[in-house]
């Protein structure tokens, strides 16, 4: 169990590229924390400089207060997974789970025994005495999660481990990093791309864009309640509805906005000044016509995608709304509608 | 024309290697086979009539046979020099940040540039007892009398080994480009310092390139002709020099065909327990 600090961690290539620009983050032992952005926002700098393989330009990583910026890599006792697996293809199942044990000289007797634990924790015993390539990429994954947990390493880090998986079988291996995570308690930094991914599996998303920490915060404050559109944008899709401030009533603030007043949380803007809210696509709801309450709306386009349908409408001044709802009732493109808000589901983001 | 289509029939696409190796090797070997069986003629290449007379020859002479384990020799030991000087160039040539990757290219395969004979003949100027190195060494005082250098084995092997250097890094740079930088990187996470990734993971996984460099060195080392003839002279024969001797000069050539058959036996059997030994199980099945 091992506490992870950053502190300021800088890493700029050649004169002036900044891949990661002072970070900080602290990671409580035991946590699955994810780094969440798109490429070239630095998360991938950032494990690497964790893992060792990166040097650091500034700044301070340190396990459980140690400081490791100067320990290389085979001296960090880490466990690491890579995006494409870097399984030893000359080394069997048990061989690539061997190695990180007979590195540390453990015991010939505790090896079998934790190697054998290790296979039945990936579900792999079977497959013990294969080759690599004999393998499905989905059990090759497993192999290489066993070699990064049998050493019992301080921390697992893990770079986009699923990207080359197929999207039924990164699901399943979403539940099983994670519940796997649970069992053993380990420390877990997770690079990811995909934020369904950081999603689902994280007890906290670091979101990074440019080398910085844009937001971290639990997965569901992340999605509500995001700090920017950039933030808003990339965990999902979301409206971005303009407004002014009506009035201020200590804590709250009353947004006008065109699909009606909106109480959210104040901030340093005084009345009649210009805001931004985001609003999810599935906190807006479509009713008939005729069902006379709502504000007016024309179906632009609608697409079926399996549980949800996901519609673009025209609201009366041209403004383009996003919508998903689990409706099973599907109104044509050219349609006249009525959409009513979910109040609770407005948040302000930086003014307009 | 569908099934006219090289897709539809694979097998096709072999047919002009097959004709190849039908006409230009399995029937001149076969040649071979017939002639060394053959009676040896007075005047002729060979005459009427079959015998074991030229296998007995070379099973009863010591001269033949010292010259047949001499070429094995000679070729075992330029495999080993050419796979020694070779592996570190081929590991460097091969790491996947190498800058100038066409100059470095271009070096390795600069001896294929010039033609064997002028190679050949540059380094008998370099050996000879008159040659570049033992003047230099006695005009450094550093030895009396010139070092054998030429007409002798070890003279042969130097040659060779600059000859065939090329032969030996090729396939194992090949090798090694192919490595997983991720692999390495895996290996570090677990523990491993640079000595170990480079005997647990990098040599295996080089393991095939060394294996090809390793035969082709060898088999052309059995077979070369040019360099051992010019720098072994009168003196030191390797069994390609014996052979060509026996086919034009002696005009014997049912006991040159017997020669050059039990070269290549010995020589396949020795490919064959090397790859045997060297086999890699994580490759095949």
């Amino acid at each position: 169990m091992t506490k992870v600090t950053i502190r300021n961690l800088t890493k700029i290539y050649g004169q002036a590229i900044k891949a990661v620009d002072s970070i900080s983050l602290e990671i409580p032992s035991g946590e699955f924390v994810s780094l969440l952005g798109p490429s070239g926002c630095g998360k991938t700098t950032t494990l690497k400089m964790l893992a060792g393989f990166e040097s650091v330009t500034s700044g301070s990583i340190a396990f459980d207060g140690d400081d490791v910026v100067a320990v290389p890599p085979e001296g960090r006792d880490i466990g690491m997974v890579f995006q494409n697996y870097a399984l030893f293809p000359h080394m069997t199942v048990r061989g690539n789970l061997a190695f990180g044990l007979e590195m540390r000289k453990v015991p010939k007797a505790e090896m079998q025994r934790r190697i054998d634990a290790t296979l039945d924790l990936v579900q792999l015993g079977p497959y013990a005495d294969r080759y690599p390539r004999q393998l499905s990429g989905g059990q090759q994954q497993r192999v290489a999660i066993g070699r990064a947990l049998v050493i019992e390493p301080r921390i697992l880090l893990l770079d986009e481990p699923l990207a080359n998986l197929d999207a039924k079988l990164r699901e399943e291996m979403r539940v099983f990093i994670r519940d796997l995570q649970r069992r053993v308690g380990i420390t877990t930094v997770y690079v990811t791309h995909d934020q369904a991914e950081a999603m689902t599996m994280s007890d906290r998303v670091v979101v990074m864009f440019g080398g910085k920490i844009a937001q971290q915060a639990p997965p569901s404050d992340i999605y509500d309640y995001p700090v920017s559109r950039e933030v808003a944008g990339f965990v999902g899709q979301v409206n971005f509805i303009d407004g002014f401030v009506a009035s201020v009533d200590g804590d709250l603030a009353c947004i006008e906005t065109p699909f009606g007043p909106a109480e959210v949380p104040a901030k340093t803007r005084g009345r009649g000044s210009a805001v931004t809210l985001a609003l999810r696509p599935e906190a807006i709801d479509i009713v008939p016509d005729t069902a006379g309450h709502g504000i007016p709306a024309t179906v632009v386009s609608s697409y079926f995608s399996g549980a949800i349908l996901d519609y673009t409408l025209a609201m009366a001044d041209g403004t383009k709304v996003d919508v998903k709802t689990i409706a099973r009732t599907r109104f044509e493109p050219g349609a006249q509608v009525r959409l009513s808000v979910d109040a609770h589901r407005f948040w302000p983001i930086e003014a307009a | 024309m569908q099934t006219a289509s090289p897709g539809n029939r694979p097998y096709l696409l072999l047919l002009p290697a097959a004709i190849l190796l039908i006409v230009f090797m399995a029937i001149p070997y076969l040649n071979i086979l017939v002639t060394s069986f053959r009676n040896p003629g007075q005047g002729t290449p060979y005459a009427d009539g079959y015998t074991l007379m030229n296998y007995a020859r070379i099973f009863s002479s010591p001269l033949y046979q010292g010259q047949l384990f001499n070429t094995l020799w000679i070729g075992i030991v330029t495999t080993f020099a050419t796979l020694v000087i070779g592996l570190p160039v081929a590991f460097q040539l091969g790491r996947a940040d190498l800058r100038w990757r066409g100059l470095a290219y271009g070096i390795v395969l600069s001896p294929l540039l010039v033609g064997i004979v002028i190679r050949s003949y540059g380094w008998t100027i370099l050996l000879g007892n008159n040659g570049v190195i033992n003047r230099t060494l006695i005009n450094l005082g550093l030895t009396e009398y010139p070092l054998p250098l030429m007409y002798n084995s070890l003279g042969i092997i130097i040659a060779l080994v600059h000859v065939f250097l090329p032969f030996m890094i090729l396939p194992i740079m090949s090798a090694v480009q192919s490595i997983d930088p991720a692999v390495v990187s895996a290996a570090r996470s677990l523990g491993a310092g640079r000595a170990t990734v480079i005997r647990r993971i990098l040599l295996p996984l080089a393991m095939p390139g060394i294996q090809a460099g390793c035969i082709l060195v060898f088999v052309l080392s059995l077979s070369a002709y040019v360099t051992p003839a010019m720098i072994g002279g009168l003196r030191v024969k390797t069994m390609a020099v014996t052979v060509v001797d026996a086919l034009l000069d002696t005009f014997q050539w049912p006991l040159g065909a017997a020669l050059a058959l039990m070269l290549s036996a010995i020589g396949a059997v020795i490919v064959m327990i090397f790859a045997r030994a060297t086999r890699m199980k994580w490759k095949v099945g």
